[in-house]
């Protein structure tokens, strides 16, 4: 079974995150900001990465800038934000990100997108 | 005759500390050096000098070193007086990604300073700035942090503005929270995680009720 990190600092927008892909079946552990992340991924690698934007001691940016410089098997990351602007999305995908997707999200775009990058990292 | 050389001048404990005066004026130019630690140190000490607020704004606009960014910062928290806290305000409509969230991060260090500008934030044109003033609203000690989260899930249209709302209230809300839940959940109907954020709100309130 695929396990996710979800890494956002608001608790209910992890429990959403959560019960949608629990319900499709993945594992999925949380973490409340990119330093907590960090630390749960040298434990145990992931398989794909949620990753909101804004958060305190180490934002989505900071996260995304360590995990791929870090000696661990490399796994696809979305980050989910509330900004659209293009320089956000820029930053973000030079940061890392695979993916930049706009909040809210549905259940069936987060699932669709989830399982599209998975697939695709596998290929 | 030859030229006789100087003493030579004594080994600072940190390097580029000590290049110009420590007063006002020598660490304002030393804080546009060109050596990055100069800066660093000139900002860092800047920190006593609440009228220096304006100037390390300008400086962490154009900086464009990490470390020395950090500093500023840190200064400009130190000092947190009221222009300070509108230039790090002004950040928070800038392209630059990493200073705007920096800012962001800076002000909810602030938030008593932070609340005389709460309603014009909570009301700015931009939804991306309405978001970060609810953010600020989460580490706020404010008699009226109830009231400005219900007033913005009943009037904002912005669906990530009322989203970013219903998480903290239902961390803070009471009763008096729960009729403007259920009319969120009408006006954003369509919106699953709108549906999900308030059910969770209405529960946590209910249970504390119990």
């Amino acid at each position: 079974m695929k396990r996710i990190l979800v890494i956002d600092d608001a608790a209910t927008v992890r429990l959403y995150h959560r019960e949608i892909l629990e319900k499709a079946g993945f594992v999925v552990d949380e973490a409340i900001n990119g330093l907590e992340a960090l630390e749960k991924l040298e434990q145990a690698p992931f398989d794909l990465y949620l990753v909101d934007v804004n958060m305190p001691k180490l934002d989505g940016y900071g996260f995304l800038r360590a995990l791929r410089q870090l000696d661990v098997p490399q796994a696809p990351a979305i980050m989910i934000s509330t900004e659209s602007s293009a320089s956000d999305r820029h930053t973000a995908l030079v940061a890392g990100a695979n993916l930049y997707i706009l909040k809210p999200i549905k259940p069936e775009q987060l699932l669709a997108h989830v399982q599209g990058l998975l697939g695709e990292w596998q290929d | 005759m030859g030229l006789k050389k100087g003493k030579p001048t004594p080994a600072t404990d940190v390097p580029g500390e000590r290049q110009q005066a420590r007063d006002l004026d020598g660490l304002l130019l030393a804080l546009q050096a060109e050596d990055p630690l100069t800066r660093r140190w000139a900002a860092r000490d800047l920190e006593a000098y609440p009228e220096a607020a304006a100037a390390l704004l300008t400086q962490l606009r154009s900086e464009r070193e990490n470390s020395v960014r950090q500093v500023i910062l840190t200064a400009l928290t130190g000092i947190g007086n009221e222009t300070a806290i509108r230039g790090l305000i002004d950040c928070l409509y800038l392209e630059d990604v990493m200073l705007r969230n920096a800012a962001i991060e800076v002000l909810k260090e602030l938030p008593d300073q932070v609340a005389p500008f709460m309603g014009q934030l909570l009301k700015d044109s931009d939804p991306d700035v309405r978001i970060f003033a609810v953010d600020v609203l989460e580490s706020l000690r404010h008699p009226r942090v109830e009231e400005w989260l219900i007033e913005v899930i009943s009037e904002d249209p912005h669906v990530n503005v009322c989203a970013t709302a219903v998480d903290l209230l239902g961390e803070v809300g009471s009763d008096q929270a729960k009729v403007a839940l259920a009319s969120l959940k009408q006006r954003f109907a369509e919106e699953p995680y709108i549906q999900f954020a308030a059910d969770l709100a209405l529960k946590r309130i209910e249970a504390d009720e119990a």
